[in-house]
């Protein structure tokens, strides 16, 4: 039996455990990639038709299925309407759905969470008991039974989309405050002598920010992808407007004269998407 | 006697180059079990995993480790997989992680004895009783690891790592999380499997392990060891200066208190008849207690007694079932205050410890003055107030604890286990400087520790609760 | 165990209840929110505009229950939903669950097989990315599951559509016949499913094979043939099957717009198309089978992970 000594100290391992995992949060690479391809999707919806005389209804049965020219840089559809025109428009509509709705389902989604998980008892069997009967059904299936009761109505299809999206924020905001108002850390605060707000403001909100924000990002999607499956059956918003599942739709019988035309709605779709699944920098686990 | 395992100049770097164990040698002698004592972080788990060669991927073992002439470091890795369970095995550091939680605990013994050690099915099956019966464990067979206790899991997951009969034992903390009197039956066990011809190394942070266990012992600091001899003279006499500062931070070795408390004093806290039960058991029924100011109350118990309960319900965090707790009049409600098990857990890790401290003497119109001193006094420097709880260590919080709560002046503190995930020399430091304190400042303080020689060194006075269950 | 059972059973049976009564009220306002003479343009769909009279007119009123008081007419509009009394289709005078007897078939084939595709394409690729993390294959099976996961399953069948029927000609576009008919709406639902199942089995699997229980099977002797069989797939499919129920979500709304797409006759392509012609009494049949099927395949993923998790079993 021998031991040798040896010279110098080694590094604490101890020190590893302690590496901090809540230091300053930054953006992953896929959340910089997905507000670049936003940002993109902003400038060319909203700044690009600035420059041009496009109008997204009008008709040139002249020049149908063109290709990409200087008056109409993406080429125009059946109709001879501008594909730039259409393509911006749509995606003005869908990010303007997308936001609207996401914001009108965090305020009330949070406030109830919070409330419910904090508050317990009846406050909470309540509000779960609302959430449960969105929740018995799949959210497209509400959705397109309230377009139906008013078809083609965009303010209808707002309103499902932002009933359906409310109840993910109030599960997700109700079990994380339901744990944290039993953790020793708001125990602790609260024997301090310190009061709701600082509780919420300290505690709840730092941890849950990040989950309400990867929320929206999904709702965003979740949002746009609604508006277009509807729009591609035929029951959301109707022609003429510019609305990206609706163009798919009315583009597919020219597919093959004319692909670069029906795949500018796709992309369009794609994209928006991909950046807010980008935006939200988790994956299901 | 005969040599199983001779280690040489094993050392551990990580890929960059670092060195997370200094070079080690050692022989491990049949029938002698030998002992790594030293602190959480000093690289005996690392060690322990060089040794069977499961290493995570970014660290590298160099040295030579020998196993009947043959060098283990050197040997292919399939060649060496196959030594697992066969010749050499390992005990997990806990038991009710490493158990599948989806599978029987019966199941998970036999598929040791008939897929490790070969056994026909009949065989492998009635090995299994054989384990479970010898183990007390007659009952659990078809239990899952979430309904053991944490001594029944360990012999569960002892008897699974010993189903392939390797001579070799490594066990890594196996006492972690246990209370002393599981602690005893696991030793006994580890005794037992190592008989006169296995190979025996136990690594942990507890000195009471090493001394029941006896043969030789090694202390180890920040992957390097700093003494070794036989477990009698060494924990006796310690050579290194660490090594002295560790068996004195012994709760068994802390000088025995002398001033004694005169209970003439004022009363902080009543509780009259109170009971409490949890799951249809009586934790504790009809007990009445005084509390005075400046005095040290010791609360003793296994796991699951309930001694944490009571502490909660004197607090007012949990409502008797019967009885009441009553606060003597006229003090604000903020001087009642608690200090929690795990530090982290008691602080939100997204803001800085100053940002909070500021927080704390703004509520209540503290002056700040009064900080400075007192972090100088419990040893914080003073650019921890920048940092956020989750980037300090754990004796340092929780001395950060106790500066929030000792600036509203307690009058009743109640330390939950304080100390039970630090280090014993942090352990010591710490709790003597917080029945300093508190008495100092007059508060009654409410000690609650699973470890009976802590309470019995530290308190002026104490309870024990039995376990409802011993498992 | 059979009080787990009985308890899980009793919120999927409230569940089915809420499923019935949010359709039920839905369709009711539905009702009343019909234009004054839309019964006279529904009974001319019905019978065609030369033989539309009053008497035809107020028959579709009177199955509508328009004649009524709206509290009595919702009371009778639930208490006929209660006893299965789904009424007439508008359109084509069939009664209601004679329709959806035919289309409920076609729709559990559609949605079967895409789970199970899903979990044959999904589970191998989520193992093999899991157990080296980073490596080659999960990083590709991560750029594909973002970008299916970026596309509705409409657009995965429109690419599907163009690849298989169109341009190679193997798959027939749409409509109903042989097994070749399912495979392209079938793989357009699986796609994306597939998708999140692979990055669930994904991070299961690194999760599992980093666990103290892997690494306690692989050093007391188990080789990793047997730890991953023993103690890794079980523990595995634990979240890929509660996940599951996250996705019946996904398989529900896509099976409605796939089916449009391919006209394949299930129930979601009759929802649409009621929802079209405002064909009262078919959108709520179609939308409550929808909406119990949705619970039925919510309850089936429940008793498979009951019987992989033992834990569940614990009352």
């Amino acid at each position: 039996m021998m031991a040798s000594r040896s010279p110098g100290l080694a590094p604490s391992v101890a020190r590893f455990r302690w590496a901090s995992s809540h230091t300053r949060r930054r953006l992953s690479h896929a959340q910089r990639w997905g507000i670049s391809l936003l940002a993109a999707l902003l400038v060319f919806a909203w700044v690009v038709p600035l420059f041009l005389d496009a109008d997204p209804t009008r008709q040139d049965l002249m020049s149908t299925l063109a290709a990409p020219s200087l008056q109409h840089p993406l080429g125009t559809d059946h109709l001879g309407r501008s594909m730039l025109a259409r393509v911006a428009a749509a995606i003005r509509l869908s990010l303007g759905l997308a936001l609207l709705s996401v914001v009108t389902a965090a305020l009330p989604g949070l406030l109830a969470g919070v409330t419910a998980g904090w508050r317990g008892g009846w406050c909470d069997r309540l509000l779960s008991t609302v959430a449960d009967c969105v929740l018995a059904l799949p959210g497209l299936l509400l959705v397109l039974m309230l377009a139906a009761i008013a078809p083609g109505n965009f303010w209808t299809l707002y309103i499902g989309i932002a009933l359906v999206l409310w109840v993910e924020y109030f599960r997700v905001v109700r079990s994380a405050t339901r744990i944290l108002a039993q953790s020793p850390q708001v125990e602790s605060s609260r024997l301090l002598g310190f009061g709701r707000w600082y509780i919420f403001r300290r505690h709840l909100w730092p941890e849950l920010a990040p989950q309400v924000t990867t929320l929206a990002a999904f709702g965003a999607a979740t949002s746009i992808l609604a508006v277009s499956s509807l729009g591609f059956v035929s029951i959301g918003l109707k022609p003429p407007t510019a609305e990206l599942g609706l163009m798919m739709t009315e583009l597919f019988p020219y597919y093959q004269e004319a692909p670069w035309v029906l795949a500018q709605p796709v992309l369009a779709l794609f994209f928006m998407v991909l950046s807010f699944h980008l935006l939200a920098g988790k994956e299901p686990q | 006697m005969k040599a199983i395992m001779e280690v040489h100049d094993l050392s551990v770097t990580t890929s960059e180059g670092a060195t997370l164990v200094w070079p080690i040698s050692f022989t491990l002698e049949a029938g002698v079990p030998l002992t790594l004592l030293g602190e959480t972080g000093s690289g005996k788990s690392l060690l322990a995993q060089a040794l069977m060669g499961n290493l995570p991927p970014a660290l590298n073992a160099s040295g030579r480790v020998i196993i009947d002439g043959e060098n283990l470091l050197e040997m292919p890795p399939q060649q060496r997989r196959r030594w697992w369970g066969r010749r050499m095995t390992m005990l997990p550091q806990e038991p009710w992680h490493a158990l599948d939680p989806t599978m029987r605990v019966g199941a998970q013994i036999n598929e040791g004895h008939r897929l490790v050690a070969g056994l026909e099915p009949a065989a492998a099956r009635h090995a299994m009783y054989d384990d479970l019966e010898g183990l007390g464990l007659a009952d659990s067979e078809f239990k899952l690891p979430a309904q053991l206790s944490g001594g029944m899991a360990q012999r569960a997951a002892f008897a699974a790592a010993r189903a392939g009969n390797a001579p070799i034992v490594i066990a890594d903390e196996p006492t972690k999380g246990l209370d002393s009197a599981r602690r005893d039956d696991v030793v006994r066990l580890l005794a037992q499997a190592l008989g006169s011809n296995g190979g025996l190394l136990t690594i942990t942070h507890d000195i009471a392990v090493a001394e029941q266990l006896g043969g030789t012992v090694m202390i180890m600091r920040r992957g390097e060891c700093l003494e070794s001899g036989s477990a009698e003279t060494l924990l006796k006499a310690p050579q290194s200066a660490y090594g002295q500062q560790l068996m004195a931070a012994n709760p068994q070795h802390w000088l025995a208190r002398h001033q004694h408390f005169n209970p003439a004093d004022d009363t902080v806290l009543q509780a009259r008849s109170v009971s409490l039960s949890r799951g249809g058991k009586s934790l504790f029924d009809n007990l009445t207690l005084n509390l005075y100011r400046g005095e040290v109350l010791g609360i003793n118990g296994a796991s699951g007694s309930g001694k944490s309960s009571l502490g909660d319900l004197l607090l007012g965090l949990v409502k008797p079932d019967a009885g009441k707790v009553e606060r003597a009049p006229g003090i604000a409600s903020t001087r009642f205050l608690k200090l929690y098990q795990d530090p982290p857990a008691a602080f939100s890790p997204f803001w800085s410890l100053g940002t909070l401290l500021h927080d704390l003497c703004r509520l209540h119109k503290l002056s700040w003055d009064s900080v400075p001193p007192l972090m100088e006094r419990l040893g914080l420097a003073p650019d921890l107030l920048e940092r956020r709880s989750d980037s300090i260590s754990g004796g340092e919080l929780q001395r950060f604890s106790i500066l929030r709560a000792l600036l509203l002046e307690p009058v009743f503190l109640f330390a939950d286990e304080p100390t039970s995930r630090l280090d014993p020399i942090t352990q010591q430091q710490t709790l003597e400087l917080l029945v300093e304190l508190a008495r100092e400042r007059h508060c009654a303080l409410l000690l609650v520790s699973h470890d009976k020689a802590l309470i019995d060194h530290a308190c002026d006075r104490q309870l024990s609760l039995e376990a409802p269950i011993r498992g | 165990m059979n009080r787990v059972i009985s308890t899980l059973l009793l919120q999927r049976l409230v569940q089915a209840g809420l499923v019935a009564w949010v359709v039920g009220t839905l369709t009711f306002i539905l009702t009343r929110a019909l234009p004054g003479d839309m019964a006279f343009r529904i009974a001319a769909g019905r019978y065609g505009y030369e033989q539309v009279n009053a008497e035809a007119a107020a028959a579709v009123q009177a199955e509508l229950g328009l004649d009524q008081s709206p509290l009595i007419a919702y009371f009778h509009w639930l208490s006929d939903l209660l006893s299965l009394d789904l009424g007439h289709s508008l359109v084509s005078g069939e009664s209601v669950v004679s329709e959806l007897a035919h289309q409920l078939g076609h729709s559990l084939d559609l949605a079967l097989m895409a789970m199970l595709l899903a979990l044959v394409i999904g589970v191998p690729v989520g193992i093999l990315s899991g157990l080296r993390p980073n490596g080659w294959v999960d990083r590709l099976a991560l750029v594909s599951a973002v970008a299916l996961r970026s596309l509705p399953p409409f657009v995965i069948g429109l690419l599907l559509i163009m690849l298989f029927a169109v341009q190679l000609g193997w798959l027939p576009a749409a409509g109903h016949g042989g097994g070749s008919h399912l495979w392209l709406p079938a793989m357009a639902l699986a796609l994306g499913l597939a998708a999140v199942s692979a990055r669930v089995t994904r991070h299961g699997m690194a999760r599992v094979a980093g666990s103290p229980y892997y690494a306690f099977s692989r050093t007391r002797g188990l080789s990793e043939g047997q730890t991953l069989a023993r103690h890794g797939l079980r523990n595995v499919a634990v979240p890929v099957i509660a996940y599951l129920s996250v996705q019946l979500v996904y398989l529900v709304e896509g099976v409605v717009v796939i089916e449009s797409l391919f006209a394949w006759p299930g129930i979601g392509h009759a929802l649409v198309h009621a929802v079209v012609a405002r064909d009262v009494p078919m959108i709520q049949g179609t939308a409550l089978v929808m909406g119990l099927l949705f619970v039925t395949l919510n309850t089936l993923v429940d008793l498979v992970s009951l019987y992989i998790d033992p834990r569940r079993r614990l009352s």
